[in-house]
C-alpha cells in the first residue's frame, strides 16, 4: 500500500516536471523568435530568481500568499467545486482584517489573534455566498464567484477611496498605514520577507493533516458527485457550504497578510492577480498539499526571474505569463494523452 | 455639479460613451451566445480578445487598411479559439480551467508579441480609428440621432448581428442543433449530430465574435494598443450571456447596462463629481447573479453546461 503510493506520487513528479520542461522549451522558442538566446535568458531569469539572499526573501514574500491561496483553491477544487473566486475572497478579508486595526483599540498580541480570524472570516463569508447560491438555486459556482470578484474589487475601491481613505492623505486611493507593532515583523534586516512564513508552514501542516480528516475524506467524496456523497450519508449541500467557505477562509487570512506584512495598509489593486496564479499553483500541484508547496516556489521563483529578466534582457516580462499559460495547457491535455498512449500500448499487446 | 449633470450635453455624451463602450461587449456577448448554448463556457473570451486587439493593431499599422486589421483579427480570434475548441471537445478538459489558461497564455502573448514588434517606445504608436459615419437625415435628429447614427461602421455592424443572430439561433437547423447539442448531446449523437462538429462551430462562432469585440476595442475604441486595453470585456460579455438568458436582443440590454455603468462613472470623474461610482460599477454584477439564479431555477441553462461530451461512456 505505501510502497504503491509512493510510486504513483514518483510518477505524478517524473510527469509535472515533464510538462514544466515542455514549457519552458515552448517559452524557449518565444526567446528565439525575439533574436535572443534562451540559454542566457533563463540563466539571468535563475540568477535573479535565486542569486542572492534578498532575492528569496522576494521569493518567499510571493511564495507564502501564493501557497497559502492555492491550498484554499485545491481544496473546492478536490470537491470539483471550480471556485475561481479566490481574488476577492482574498480582498473581502483583507478589508474586514483592516477594519480590527484601524479601528478597533486592541492589545497588540490580541491584534495578532483577531486579524487574521476577521481576515478569514470575511473571506469565508464572501465564499460562503457562492456556495449557498449554488445549494440553493443550482447557480453555477464559477459565474457568481467569478462576479463576486468584482463586487469584491469595487468594494475594496469604494472603500479605499470613501469610508476607510486615509484622512489628510493627499487622495491616493489607500487607509492609513496600520499600526508597527500590529504589523508582521521581517525575520532578517534589510528582508522583506516576515514571520507569516510561519503561518504559511503552519497552514500546509494543518491542511496535510485535513486532508486525512473526516471532513477531508468528505470533500474528496463530493468531488466524486453529490449523489455519492448523499448515498454514503453524507449531507452534500452542507459539505459544498463549509468547502467553499474553508476556501475562501484561506484566502481571507492571505488579505491580512497582505495588509499586515507586504503593504501593512489597505490599498487600490491589492493581491491583483493572485486568483489566477493561484489556479495555476493549484493545478501544477496535482492539488496535493506538498505538490502546492513545489509548485508555488516554481511559480515565485519564475515572477521573481522573470522581473530580472525584464531589465537584464530584451525579453519581456510577458514571457512569464506565457509560460504559466503553457503549463495549465499542457496540465490539462495530460490526462487525454496519457489514455491515448496507454490505448496504443494496449493495442500494441493485442496485435502481438 | 447637479446641474452639470442634468444636462443635455452630459446627457448625449453619457449615451454617446455608452454605445462605444457596450459594443465591444455586445460584439463578444452575441458569440458567446452560440457558444455557451451548445454546452461550453468559454472563459477565455478575454484572452481571445487581447491577441485579437493586438492583431487587429499590428495589420492595420503596417497594412493602413484598418479592414483588413479587422478582418485579420476575426481570422486570429477564430484561430485563437480553436484551441479552446480542441481542448474542450477533443482533449475534453475542464473548461474553466482551459479558459483561465488561455487568458494567461493569451495576455501573455499579446503583449510579447507586441513588444517585440513595436518594441519600447516613450509615445505608443498610433493609428487613424474607424471613422464615424454620420447617417444621413437619422442623424440630425436631437440626442437620439448623435447618440445611434454617428457612429463607426463596426459599430453599425455590430447591431446588425443582433437580428442575424437571432435568426441563426431560432429560424435555422443549425440553430437548433447547437440548442440540442447543448441540452442533450446523447440524443442528438443518436439522431445523427455530429456533436464534436456542432460545438467546435459554436466556439469558432464566439471566437470570431471576440475576434471583432478585440479589433473594436484598438481599432475604433482606441487607436492604439497596450497590454491592459480589454480590462475585463471580456468577461463582461459572458456575463451579458448569463444576464440576457442566452437571447440575442436581451443581450444588447446586457451590454448596455454594462456599458452605461461604465460611462456614467467616466463621466462623472470626468466632471470631477464626488458620487461613490464604484457603487455602480458593482451593480450589474450583482443584476447577473440574479439572472443567473432565476436561468438555473427555471432550468434555463443548458443542461449540459460545461459537461464535455464522451461517447463511450454511459
Amino acid at each position: 500500500m505505501m510502497k504503491r503510493r509512493l510510486r504513483s506520487s514518483i510518477s505524478t513528479t517524473w510527469q509535472t516536471a515533464v510538462i514544466v520542461v515542455a514549457a519552458l522549451l515552448l517559452g524557449a522558442l518565444f526567446i528565439a523568435f525575439a533574436g535572443e538566446s534562451p540559454l542566457e535568458c533563463y540563466g539571468v531569469m535563475l540568477e535573479g530568481a535565486l542569486g542572492s539572499m534578498s532575492r528569496i526573501s522576494e521569493i518567499m514574500i510571493k511564495m507564502v500568499p501564493l501557497m497559502i491561496m492555492a491550498l484554499g483553491v485545491s481544496i473546492a477544487f478536490r470537491a470539483k467545486l471550480w471556485n475561481i473566486g479566490a481574488e476577492g475572497q482574498m480582498i473581502v478579508g483583507a478589508i474586514t482584517s483592516a477594519v480590527v486595526g484601524l479601528y478597533i483599540p486592541l492589545l497588540p498580541w490580541l491584534h495578532m489573534i483577531i486579524a487574521p480570524i476577521f481576515g478569514m472570516i470575511g473571506g469565508a463569508l464572501w465564499a460562503m455566498i457562492a456556495g449557498w447560491l449554488r445549494v440553493r438555486f443550482n447557480a453555477n459556482e464559477v459565474i457568481t464567484t467569478m462576479m463576486l470578484n468584482y463586487v469584491a474589487l469595487y468594494l475594496l475601491a469604494y472603500m479605499v477611496y470613501g469610508p476607510m481613505q486615509e484622512p489628510g492623505g493627499y487622495n491616493y486611493p489607500q487607509s492609513s498605514s496600520m499600526a508597527e507593532s500590529i504589523q508582521l515583523t521581517p525575520l532578517g534586516a534589510g528582508l522583506r520577507v516576515n514571520t507569516s512564513v510561519f503561518v504559511a508552514i503552519g497552514v500546509l501542516i494543518l491542511i496535510i493533516l485535513f486532508w486525512r480528516s473526516r471532513f477531508g475524506f468528505t470533500v474528496d467524496l463530493l468531488g466524486h458527485g453529490t449523489k455519492i456523497t448523499n448515498y454514503a450519508g453524507l449531507n452534500a449541500n452542507r459539505t459544498i457550504i463549509w468547502t467553499m467557505m474553508l476556501s475562501g477562509a484561506l484566502s481571507g487570512l492571505v488579505g491580512w497578510i497582505e495588509v499586515y506584512g507586504v503593504h501593512f495598509r489597505l490599498l487600490e489593486g491589492i493581491g491583483a492577480g493572485f486568483g489566477d496564479l493561484a489556479v495555476v499553483i493549484t493545478l501544477l500541484g496535482k492539488m496535493s498539499p506538498i505538490g502546492i508547496l513545489f509548485a508555488s516556489f516554481f511559480i515565485s521563483a519564475l515572477l521573481v526571474g522573470g522581473a530580472t529578466m525584464q531589465r537584464m534582457t530584451a525579453i519581456p516580462y510577458s514571457i512569464v505569463d506565457i509560460i504559466q499559460g503553457l503549463v495549465i495547457v499542457l496540465l490539462i491535455t495530460q490526462p487525454m494523452i496519457q489514455q491515448k498512449l496507454q490505448a496504443r500500448k494496449a493495442r500494441g499487446i493485442y496485435v502481438e | 455639479m447637479w446641474n452639470e449633470i442634468f444636462s443635455l450635453t452630459f446627457l448625449t455624451s453619457l449615451l454617446t460613451a455608452t454605445i462605444r463602450l457596450a459594443t465591444p461587449i455586445l460584439y463578444a456577448a452575441l458569440g458567446q451566445i452560440f457558444t455557451q448554448k451548445a454546452g461550453i463556457l468559454n472563459l477565455g473570451v478575454e484572452g481571445t480578445m487581447i491577441v485579437s486587439a493586438m492583431a487587429a493593431f499590428t495589420v492595420s499599422y503596417f497594412s493602413g487598411s484598418l479592414w483588413l486589421g479587422f478582418i485579420s483579427a476575426i481570422v486570429v480570434g477564430v484561430l485563437w479559439s480553436s484551441i479552446m475548441a480542441w481542448l474542450s471537445n477533443t482533449m475534453n478538459a475542464v473548461q474553466v480551467i482551459a479558459g483561465i489558461g488561455l487568458n494567461i497564455l493569451g495576455a501573455g502573448v499579446a503583449s510579447y508579441v507586441y513588444r517585440i514588434i513595436f518594441g519600447v517606445r516613450t509615445l505608443p504608436p498610433q493609428i487613424d480609428p474607424f471613422p464615424v459615419v454620420e447617417l444621413p437625415l437619422l442623424s440630425k435628429i436631437p440626442v437620439i440621432g448623435p447618440v445611434l447614427f454617428c457612429n463607426n461602421v463596426p459599430t453599425y455592424i455590430a447591431f446588425l448581428l443582433i437580428p442575424v443572430s437571432w435568426f441563426l439561433m431560432e429560424r435555422t437547423t443549425f440553430g437548433l442543433r447547437v440548442k440540442m447539442v447543448g441540452e442533450h448531446p446523447r440524443a442528438s449523437d443518436a439522431k445523427g449530430i455530429h456533436v464534436t462538429l456542432i460545438r467546435n462551430i459554436a466556439v469558432l462562432i464566439g471566437g470570431a465574435c471576440a475576434g471583432a469585440a478585440g479589433a473594436y476595442m484598438s481599432t475604433a475604441y482606441m487607436n492604439l494598443f497596450t497590454d491592459n486595453l480589454v480590462q475585463g470585456q471580456g468577461f463582461m460579455a459572458v456575463a451579458v450571456v448569463i444576464f440576457s438568458k442566452f437571447r440575442p436582443g436581451w443581450a444588447l440590454v446586457g451590454s448596455l447596462v454594462f456599458g452605461f455603468s461604465n460611462a456614467l462613472q467616466m463621466r462623472l470623474q470626468a466632471i470631477g463629481a464626488g458620487i461613490p461610482n464604484q457603487l455602480l460599477l458593482m451593480l450589474p454584477y450583482i443584476v447577473t447573479i440574479f439572472a443567473l439564479i432565476s436561468t438555473s431555477r427555471k432550468a434555463e441553462m443548458p443542461s449540459a453546461y460545461t459537461k464535455p461530451y464522451v461517447r463511450m461512456e454511459r
